[in-house]
């Protein structure tokens, strides 16, 4: 069966960290390290990458643009880049969706990022669409209907570009209840606000990722595909200054699927993709794998030796 | 027609002998292997408890069985062992044994029954090759005159008799510290039957040795009976392999110069073999058999097996196909 004739294909998330002589170094460290990085995601079988907004930088730094770049990523011989994470600074000051004063502020950094990426066609751009959840606490109604018409509005700039915008709700920002979630969509429009839908992050967060996915599957436009081993408990998911990697109960959260004592019925969630029919991507991601003493290589094999060998036996 | 299978050898995992024990490492190890694109897995052999994958008695203390293993391996979607290396001077807490010497003629019954033990396993697992150290290290011994070069020929004459009854083949693999290294391995290939007896062509260890593969292939390219690809950073040119005791202070510690790392993955940064031209010349030869991939030392065994999986899909596999093609 050919890349074209699947109705999925599978992308992944470039966290990843490679190795230099003096320790772990970033894989766009050099073209060399970068090379290295992109030619382990091919030998596992992957069909493309994902990236971060932040990336661009050193796309136009060091090869003269997205579509340098990407046609580095095809010299490899993987697709293209499908998907952008656009990892912004979240402040009230200046950068709250639930704060209508600060839309503005938003509505231009995508007006410029989106025209910094115009180069290519991304499929989506994906956004945590609320601040972190202690700046965002109490989450009431009006918050979140302030969060939706500011993303509505973001939205309709990326469609301009042909670009889905798409919400990734983790478990410590400000939307990440199963209700915040539901009331959040009903205030968004479809046509400009799409789900992006973490196996892990909603897991952690208490949501059951299959049932949240099989409730808004015509809003989906894409999948992190990884596992947690825990839920978070008490305050986690609102811990100062940070829950994602300085929560006291769990100094890891993250972990590729197909790891042992994972709590994403992986299974369940792609018997789901086939069943509501849906057709393209899904992204693997594993962030932080190397903590702990894990390794980004083996994360990546393991998680691709997972979905060729048992999520594909459901669909392919 | 060529019919080359690719393999990744396990060995780079268990740098110290109290790692890789645990079956969790294992199924890591193997899944890595089998998505970075290959059929099978070459064990090497080892002894006691810590050994799980060394020998037959602790794959079945391990796995139930060694049909077990194969079980294993399979759920971990691999086909099977290609190949076991075996080097007779280790010693076997299974056994009781200590070192057994091919020069000792009195250690051959020895060395043949062990042989046929592990070529039972092999053959239970679908592995076809037996790689044997066939002399100890050039520091370690006296020069091989004629009559220890007889000596020699005839065990792995046995040993190859034995193996063959269990549709495994026996070959010699001359590593770089070898007493067999320069002029010695041709004339010991030459004095053992062709029906027997077979090379293993170590692109690694040859280069660190000071001799080109692609001579090699050149000569007895009709002898190859197994192939390492792994690639040399290092060359032994100021001949320290023949110190005594060079097994750790030339190979493991890296001899005056400190070498960090004599071998590493295929196409690694800085590696010193041409793959693609030993490729050519091993299709040029019409060798069919296992290619075993390995980096033999990693401190990243995961990025090592996905680098070499890269170099076999995107290029030395094509190769392969393209003959194949060719041919029909």
């Amino acid at each position: 069966m050919t890349a074209s004739e699947r109705a999925i294909k599978w992308s992944y998330m470039d966290h990843w960290r490679s190795n230099g002589p003096s320790g772990p170094v970033d894989q766009w460290h050099s073209h060399k390290t970068m090379s290295a990085f992109l030619k382990q995601i091919k030998a596992t079988g992957f069909d493309a990458i994902d990236t971060f907004d932040f990336r661009i930088w050193q796309m136009y730094g060091d090869y003269g643009g997205p579509a340098k770049y990407q046609q580095v990523v095809q010299d490899h011989g993987l697709e293209r880049i499908v998907n952008t994470f656009h990892a912004a600074d979240y402040d009230l000051r200046n950068y709250a969706p639930h704060l209508p004063e600060t839309h503005e502020f938003i509505l231009e950094d995508f007006r410029v990022t989106m025209g910094r990426w115009s180069e290519i066609q991304l499929d989506n751009i994906i956004v945590m669409p609320a601040t972190l959840y202690y700046d965002m606490e109490p989450v009431t109604e009006d918050k979140l209907k302030y969060t939706a018409e500011c993303w509505n509005k973001v939205g309709e700039i990326t469609a301009g570009y042909g670009v889905r915008l798409t919400c990734h709700h983790e478990f410590f920002s400000g939307i990440q209840s199963e209700a915040d979630i539901d009331t959040f969509y009903s205030y968004t429009d479809p046509r400009y606000v799409s789900l992006f839908v973490d196996t892990a992050q909603h897991c952690i967060a208490g949501v059951d990722p299959v049932a949240l996915y099989n409730r808004h599957a015509h809003r989906v436009s894409g999948f992190h595909f990884k596992d947690t081993r825990n839920v978070a408990t008490g305050d986690d998911h609102r811990h100062r200054p940070d829950s994602e990697i300085m929560a006291p109960t769990t100094g890891k959260w993250f972990y590729e699927m197909g790891t042992p004592h994972g709590l994403v019925d992986f299974e369940a969630m792609m018997t789901a993709v086939r069943d509501n029919g849906y057709r393209g991507w899904i992204s693997v991601e594993h962030d932080k794998a190397n903590k702990q003493g894990g390794d980004y290589s083996e994360s990546t094999a393991v998680s691709r030796w997972y979905a060729k060998n048992v999520l594909e036996e459901i669909y392919r | 027609m060529s019919a080359i299978r690719w393999a990744y050898a396990i060995n780079q995992w268990k740098p110290q002998f109290d790692d890789f024990v645990r079956r969790e490492e294992h199924e890591r190890a193997l899944k890595t292997i089998s998505i970075a694109g290959f059929e099978g897995v070459e064990l090497t052999y080892g002894t006691g408890r810590w050994e799980p994958l060394g020998n037959p008695q602790q794959l079945a203390a391990n796995f139930g069985s060694v049909a077990g293993f194969r079980e294993f391996l399979r759920s971990c979607a691999l086909d099977g062992v290609s190949s076991w290396y075996w080097d007779p001077a280790e010693r076997s807490m299974e056994h009781l044994t200590g070192p057994l010497s091919p020069l000792a003629e009195a250690d051959v019954p020895a060395i043949v029954d062990r042989a046929r033990e592990l070529a039972t396993a092999l053959a239970e697992l679908g592995g076809s090759v037996l790689l044997v150290r066939p002399v100890p290290g050039a520091g370690d011994v006296e020069p091989l005159d004629d009559d220890a070069i007889g000596r020699v020929a005839a065990c792995w004459d046995a040993v190859g008799r034995a193996t063959a009854e269990h549709g495994v083949r026996l070959a010699l693999h001359v590593d770089f510290l070898s007493a067999l290294r320069r002029d010695h391995a041709p004339r010991l290939i030459d004095r053992t039957d062709p029906a027997l007896v077979g090379l293993a062509l170590d692109t690694g260890e040859l280069t660190v040795g000071g001799i080109d593969p692609l001579a090699v292939i050149a000569t007895h390219g009709d002898r190859i009976a197994h192939v390492q690809f792994k690639d040399a950073l290092a060359v032994d040119d100021a001949q320290e392999y023949l110190q005594p005791h060079a097994h750790w202070t030339v190979r493991v510690r890296g001899g005056a110069r400190e070498v960090p790392r004599w071998f590493a993955e295929p196409g690694a940064n800085g590696g010193l073999v041409d793959f693609p031209a030993i490729t050519r010349a091993l299709l040029d030869a019409g060798y069919a058999g296992w290619i075993v991939v390995e980096s033999d030392q990693s401190p990243h065994p995961a990025a090592s097996a996905l680098l070499a999986g890269y170099l076999v899909q995107q290029e030395l596999g094509p190769m392969v196909h393209e003959q194949r093609k060719a041919a029909v």
